[in-house]
């Protein structure tokens, strides 16, 4: 069962929202690559708040660490540039170069990281019931809910299509062109499965009392608190003040 | 030499569990088999490593002859079918025809010995009515049918069965007791997996019991059925006539009806 | 008392995508029976089942012809959400069966009273009930896509169970399932039959609907064409021409009956078949 009690882990989804749109906004309205590197270090400390922290890292390393090196080792090899930092035969790395694949990679980190912690630390569930309590229909944030939740299962499913397949003669493993032909026997499958698997999905919906009218209760009721007000108000008003300070150092 | 040499088999999984322990058997060419045990017995794992979709951790496995581990599963195909549990992990095509019809055109025959294999596969596997439909119109027992007869259009050597009677009225199971006698006049080696001991009594002579990783029994159906070590360790059931007759105290290891009654007035005779 | 009233129904889907149609059906359900429904693949068990539970004509169109009375009111004038709350529904695929919106097995079973808006604690107290009652403690926290075909038809049950139906309709729920999942199942439905509720179950295993089962009725080409209690028409040869299947029990019965009929009496289980075979051994020895 969820909810632990956790100061991070307890703040409505907007709330929690407010990081990634923080992030995404003030590292435009702060141009410091710096700057932007810190928003790592950030989500790291509200990571080790929501007891999440070891969860995030892993994300961050498996999925953001060879990305920016190798964003980072191109840029700094590939875009032009007079002064030299380093040279090996006809590699060479230009200042231009580094300054611009750090200001790159600072961003692509900075939201990343933002949006990887807000996912981590709110549960799809309750994105869903936000949803529902600002005015959206029931049937939409199931269809979100349902398809997060699904994501897992459609790379079980395409492992053992691939299995099918390949039993049936259907190549899999070799060259670029034997794997872009295996695509429609596996993908054909799981699509056409999905879709004869619905009308079974609404009559378990249906039995579940899905489509009855009226108040709905929830296991894991969210409740926007007074603290929740707070640090939106807080957030906007730091978003205000960057994008006052640099209208006024705008040159 | 057996067709089919299982030698010294062990699989373990990447994430370190270890399936299938030590397994050696041969199959020969047109022989019928069914593979029985609990779920997680391993199996399925067993025969999946027959046509390459693992491969032996330790062990060799020879079709005909071939080391499996030089060759793909593709490759593998040509000589050994495999009818998956769930007929929806396989059913791309918009009707039942072209279904049908992929594995000898990836063969590379002519439109016409298509067309000629497909139509009496499809005879064979008693969907003939529905080749323009879409599968997916088909009720499941039905869909299972049309990846048998995916299968058998390959024209392959070995035929594994996963589960075939799963979801099968009786009707359904008659068409798969024919399709397995065809597959054997025509020297096909059967294997099937299966938790129906009816079904295996009906169909099979020789019958592999599978626990805990390994082959415990490797024999006729009759002393399988009635080795109530066997039966205990593997925690299969023993056919329902067979326990009649046991909890009767017959002296005959009874398997059928049709043993059943025969025993009954014979022994009736003789007092 | 007469829970379920159905006269002269007929139906037939829009499309023909496959289903069967019903022909003419009648039959009657009393309040705590169990019922099961037989017969060959596209006999129209689940389009009966359908009907019994109102997606036909709530859910699929097409036109439904006769009457179908549940606890004294037309299945057509039923509210969905009250239909919800009074039958149950179980069916053959355990993979389509869960909401797909929840990440414990716990949350699962709780979804449905969630819908029907049922207070916190309440929902807690009850889930945890169902929990004990089915013995699936150990699956609680686990995420529903990640359990086994048995595990998941389990938890399909606990889900309606906890729900309170007085009525289930359950349709081939053990057919994807190995020995040890459709044993648990069973286990599950005798539960349920103890606790006093109607259950309508189709299923193919016969000799386990000989061990349990009040009332059988058996389909053919979308009539129910013989039916009454269990013993009489699993001991009647005639069902094996609509190839519904007979008990092997009685299967061999039938054939020791044509080598000698003074074997009169038909056993449809174990017990019965043992019974009969030696009082009738002893009499053939006198003679």
């Amino acid at each position: 069962m969820r909810h632990i009690e956790n100061f991070v882990l307890n703040l409505y989804p907007s709330t929690k929202l407010m990081l990634p749109i923080f992030v995404a906004i003030s590292i435009f309205l702060v141009p410091s690559y710096y700057y932007a590197y810190m928003m790592l270090p950030l989500c790291m400390v509200i990571a080790l708040l929501a007891g999440k922290l070891k969860e995030f890292m892993e994300l961050v390393i498996k999925g953001l660490l060879v990305l920016v090196l190798f964003i980072f080792i191109m840029q700094s090899i590939i875009a032009p540039g007079e002064e030299i930092l380093w040279n090996w035969g006809i590699i060479s790395v230009k200042k231009e170069g580094v300054i611009l694949s750090l200001t790159l990679t600072s961003r692509i980190v900075a939201i990343a990281s933002a949006f990887l912690l807000f996912f981590r630390i709110t549960p799809i569930q309750d994105i869903g019931q936000a949803l529902e309590k600002v005015g959206m229909s029931p049937k939409f944030s199931y269809a979100i809910i349902a398809t997060f939740q699904f994501i897992p299962e459609i790379s079980k499913r395409s492992k053992v299509i691939m299995e099918a397949q390949k039993s049936r003669g259907v190549e899999t493993e070799g060259s670029l062109l034997t794997r872009i032909r295996a695509f429609i026997p596996v993908l054909g499958p799981l699509v056409l499965s999905s879709i004869s698997n619905t009308e079974e999905r609404a009559i378990t919906l249906e039995t579940r009392g899905f489509s009855i009218k009226g108040k709905k209760s929830h296991l894991y009721e969210i409740k926007k608190s007074n603290v929740d007000i707070a640090i939106q108000i807080f957030t906007i008003i730091l978003m205000i003040f960057l994008l006052v300070g640099r209208l006024l150092t705008w040159y | 030499m057996s067709f089919i040499q299982i030698r010294d088999v062990s699989y373990t999984y990447p994430n370190g569990f270890m399936a299938v322990k030590r397994v050696s058997t041969n199959i020969e060419k047109g022989e019928k088999l069914a593979i029985v045990g609990q779920n997680g017995a391993g199996k399925t794992t067993t025969v999946k490593m027959m046509n390459g979709l693992l491969r032996p951790s330790k062990g060799d496995i020879f079709i005909d002859g071939l080391n499996t581990k030089g060759y793909t599963t593709a490759q593998i195909s040509k000589r050994v079918g495999y009818v998956f549990q769930n007929p929806d992990d396989q059913i791309f095509h918009s009707d039942v025809y072209s279904e049908i019809a992929y594995g000898p055109k990836k063969k590379g025959l002519s439109e016409e010995e298509i067309s000629n294999r497909v139509e009496k596969v499809a005879k064979l596997a008693g969907i003939d009515r529905y080749l323009d439909e879409n599968p997916y119109n088909l009720p499941f027992s039905t869909r299972k049918f049309v990846t048998i007869a995916c299968v058998l259009a390959m024209d392959v050597d070995v035929v594994i069965l996963d589960e075939p009677t799963a979801g099968q009225d009786y009707v359904g199971m008659a068409q798969i007791t024919k399709l397995i006698n065809y597959l054997q006049k025509n020297n096909k080696t059967v294997i099937t997996i299966t938790h129906d001991m009816e079904f295996v009594v009906n169909n099979f002579e020789r019958v592999i019991v599978m626990a805990n990783k390994q082959i415990i029994a490797d024999k006729n159906k009759r002393d399988v059925f009635w080795d109530f070590n066997v039966i205990e360790q593997s925690s299969i059931k023993q056919p329902y006539i067979s326990e009649l007759a046991n909890s009767m105290s017959f002296e005959s290891k009874i398997l059928t009806i049709d043993e059943f009654v025969n025993y009954l007035f014979n022994s009736k005779k003789k007092v | 008392m007469v829970l379920i009233q159905a006269r002269n129904i007929t139906y037939k889907y829009p499309i023909n995508d496959g289903q069967s149609a019903l022909k003419n059906v009648n039959f009657t359900i009393e309040e705590g029976g169990f019922y099961a429904i037989i017969g060959k693949s596209a006999a129209g068990k689940t389009t009966l089942c359908n009907v019994i539970r109102g997606f036909i004509p709530h859910f699929h169109r097409g036109d439904l012809q006769g009457e179908l009375i549940v606890e004294g009111k037309d299945i057509r004038e039923w509210e969905m959400d009250e239909l919800a709350k009074k039958i149950g529904f179980i069916f053959q695929n355990p993979f389509t069966q869960i909401s797909g919106v929840k990440d414990t097995v716990f949350d699962e079973i709780a979804y449905g009273l969630e819908n029907l808006g049922v207070e916190v604690s309440e929902i807690k107290a009850r889930v945890k009930q169902i929990i004990n009652l089915l013995g699936i403690e150990h699956l609680q926290d686990k995420n529903p896509y990640e359990l086994s075909g048995g595990q998941k038809q389990r938890v399909a049950f606990a889900a309606v169970i906890v729900m309170d139906p007085d009525i289930l309709v359950i349709d081939e729920p053990t057919s994807q399932l190995d020995p040890k999942g459709t044993k648990d199942i069973f286990e599950i439905i005798k539960l349920l039959k103890e606790r006093g509720k109607t259950i309508i179950l189709v299923e193919h295993k016969i000799e386990l609907i000989a061990e349990n089962a009040d009332y059988v009725y058996v389909m053919h080409e979308g009539e129910i064409v013989h039916g009454g209690k269990m013993e009489h028409v699993f001991s009647d040869p005639k069902v094996l021409e609509y190839e519904a299947g007979l008990p092997q029990y009685a299967l061999l019965g039938i054939e020791v009956q044509k080598r000698n009929p003074s074997f009169s009496r038909i056993p449809i289980n174990k017990s019965q078949a043992e019974k009969e075979l030696k009082k009738w051994m002893e009499k053939q020895e006198v003679y």
